[in-house]
């Protein structure tokens, strides 16, 4: 009783905290969320960390480590991926391709983006679904039915180069569909109206003021196809027709199986900086094209992201 | 003769089974400053659309000068359109947003400089020609799309709530600034909002619109003072909507019954028998005291008073049970009313109309403004 009365007038002393208030205090920064998050990415970077490291692995194993070394990207005169031709024509062969994909899935997507945007009317909802139907079919079912249809009905094109760029366009399609539309949403129709009202003939609304806003998700776009294309196992594998059509994943399924050395990390390796390189350099020619359009730093990056789904 | 006459004929739009627009006829002679108003859903701004060819009509004639439009695209009609979302062109600056139509006009290199520079000067955007809209204040932004539609010198310019997502302060500026730049050019201004104030203070003449449909169209005052139904004395401004029936009309008036009460209204063009609504606006309904005679006064008790500052509005229970509003200056020597006072109302005949009862206008409890709703 004594003690307690007094305590009232006395001047506020800081209080330690109990530590039951330490975990759960709402004004707290979020430690657990944090601490999540981390292990989270950590955990996702282990395998491409180790991959990474036997690339280095100066000795034949890629389970026991045996030292540092450039041997399997160059040094080795027969294995490694500067002088084993297979693995020389994988690469070559997946940026080929990727290349490709992306040039032709680019302006056909943006085309049937903007193509989806005016139509209206009976047919366009189906159309809608049939478009995005590729994002939820089982890959294999889709490649399986790519092989019939270039071994029978398009049998005049074969398998090969032509169809693998052909089944990996229609299955990228989606993707850059459904980022263009997105952005579409976006610029709403108003701008639309407006160009056509200052005079300006459909063609000059696409070309004066669509294109111009839709670059960046266009950028966008291009580097989605890059990296699916880039990616892709179960498409190319399927449309391959021999050894100068398989691509990295390809032979690395392949060799995984034979006598696999650390040439195939560094391989593997090689492909993630290509695909981080694109990335960086979509990101700087996004932040250089939509210059002025946002005014807080940081945001190019946000709208990239967004374009990216 | 000067270009900007507009005539709309029989013109009807449909959505599905909405008929949006339902059948206007309407003529805006040149130089006018014509506003549609109306709430929301009342088919202001799909007519606006129409006009502009945003839209295609199911029926009837847009005649501009004389000439059917109504089958030309957008980007052959000479008119203008200024949006609510303002719709500036992001990834151009200024400069290039206000000369984006010029390109479309015969005109040299040097006349669409000068005649963006003009424009810019006439909505006072000089020295922001380089900046990007995102750059710019709401305010800022609705200059730059005003300036884009006069560069064309169009003999029409369409304004859809032009001022609808700006703060009241800003508002008023640029009311003041549209009204200035319309008399100086002279274009035919069609311009649409839900604003009774916006539509009062700038019009020449306002449409107030309704299910597709206008009912009355008319000059602000008129409109004001003279509502032709229960529907517009109840969307524009406050009033006073009284249920009656019409005991006698003739040409010197009419009388009216409430209750066991007889009014008498100056003008009236109901025939006797008629269920009607007697308007009266709070402005000039007179308060008495308690016990006062003569025609048209009623007795009432004070519900409640409102102070407003430089009014009061008091809210007076009649013996019919109608709740009357009338509006008390705060002058020196009035008299002020307290809650539960027994007072007597008097309605000056000659400020009483008799308009016919309308089952979607609700009367017997005066109303207020209609709601303020944004976007049409």
């Amino acid at each position: 009783m004594s003690t307690t009365a007094p305590s009232v007038q006395a001047p506020a002393v800081p209080r330690t905290a109990t530590w039951r208030e330490r975990i759960s205090n709402p004004w707290g920064r979020p430690r657990f969320l944090a601490i999540t998050t981390w292990l989270y990415i950590l955990w996702s970077l282990l395998p491409v960390l180790l991959a990474i490291r036997f690339a280095f692995n100066s000795g034949r194993s890629r389970t026991s480590l045996q030292g540092w070394s450039l041997r399997w990207f160059w040094e080795d005169p027969t294995l490694s991926v500067f002088n084993d031709p297979t693995l020389q024509q994988a690469l070559k062969h997946s940026i080929e391709l990727a290349l490709i994909v992306m040039v032709v899935a680019m302006p056909l997507g943006t085309a049937l983006a903007l193509g989806m945007r005016r139509w209206i009317g009976p047919g366009s909802g189906v159309a809608n679904i049939v478009l995005l139907l590729p994002l939820v079919t089982p890959e294999l079912v889709f490649a399986v039915g790519m092989f019939l249809l270039f071994t029978t009905a398009f049998g005049f094109i074969g398998l090969g180069t032509t169809a693998q760029a052909i089944g990996q366009v229609t299955f990228t399609l989606s993707w850059v569909v459904l980022i263009i539309r997105g952005r579409l949403a976006t610029i709403g129709k108003d701008v639309e109206e407006a160009a056509a009202d200052l005079g300006a003939p459909p063609m000059h609304v696409v070309g004066r003021v669509l294109l111009p806003l839709l670059v960046p998700a266009m950028a966008a776009s291009l580097l989605v196809a890059f990296a699916l294309s880039i990616d892709d196992f179960v498409v190319s594998q399927y449309l391959a027709s021999g050894a100068d059509t398989t691509t990295v994943p390809m032979r690395i399924y392949s060799q995984a199986r034979g006598g696999p050395t650390p040439a195939l990390n560094a391989l593997a390796t090689i492909m993630l900086l290509v695909s981080l390189l694109a990335l960086v350099l979509a990101y700087v020619v996004f932040r250089a094209l939509t210059r002025g359009e946002q005014s807080d730093r940081g945001s190019a990056f946000k709208q990239l992201a967004t374009d990216l789904g | 003769m000067s270009e900007g006459d507009i005539r709309l004929v029989g013109l009807v739009k449909r959505y599905h089974d909405v008929t949006a627009v339902d059948g206007i006829d309407m003529h805006i002679p040149a130089g006018e400053f014509f506003t549609m108003l109306g709430p929301s859903g009342c088919g202001k701004t799909t007519t606006l659309r129409l006009i502009a060819g945003f839209e295609r009509p199911d029926d009837g004639k847009i005649l501009l000068d004389g000439n059917d439009m109504s089958r030309t695209p957008p980007h052959k009609r000479r008119v203008n359109t200024v949006f609510q979302s303002y719709a500036l062109f992001p990834h151009k600056s200024v400069h290039d947003n206000v000369g984006f139509g010029l390109r479309y006009q015969r005109v040299t290199k040097a006349e669409a400089e000068r005649r963006v520079q003009e424009a810019c000067a006439m909505v006072r955007l000089q020295g922001l020609e380089h900046r990007r809209p995102g750059q710019l204040s709401g305010g800022q932004q609705q200059r730059v799309a005003l300036a884009r539609a006069l560069v064309l010198e169009p003999p029409v310019l369409l304004l859809d709530e032009p001022l609808g997502a700006l703060d009241a302060r800003l508002r008023l500026d640029l009311q003041v600034e549209l009204k200035r730049i319309q008399e100086q050019l002279g274009v035919t201004f069609i311009y649409v909002t839900h604003d009774q104030d916006e539509a009062l203070t700038m019009s020449d003449r306002v449409a107030v619109m309704r299910g597709g449909q206008i009912e009355q169209c008319a000059e602000p005052r008129e409109l004001y003072e003279a509502p032709a139904t229960a529907f517009v004395a109840n969307f524009l401004g406050a009033s006073n909507l009284v249920p009656v029936s019409v005991t006698e009309a003739n040409g010197d008036g009419a009388r009216l019954g409430l209750g066991s009460f007889t009014l008498r209204a100056e003008t009236c063009a109901l025939p006797a028998g008629a269920d009607a609504v007697a308007m009266i606006r709070p402005e000039n309904v007179r308060l008495e005291e308690h016990g006062s005679q003569g025609e048209n006064r009623m007795p009432g008790m004070v519900e409640e008073v409102v102070y407003l500052g430089f009014h009061q509005e008091v809210r007076v229970r009649l013996a019919t049970g109608t709740l009357l509003k009338v509006d008390v200056p705060n002058e020196a020597d009035a008299i002020e009313p307290e809650q539960g006072d027994p007072v007597s109302v008097h309605m000056p005949p000659k400020h009483l109309r008799v308009l016919a009862a309308d089952a979607a206008v609700p009367a017997a409890h005066t109303t207020a403004a209609v709601e303020q709703v944004p976007a049409a």
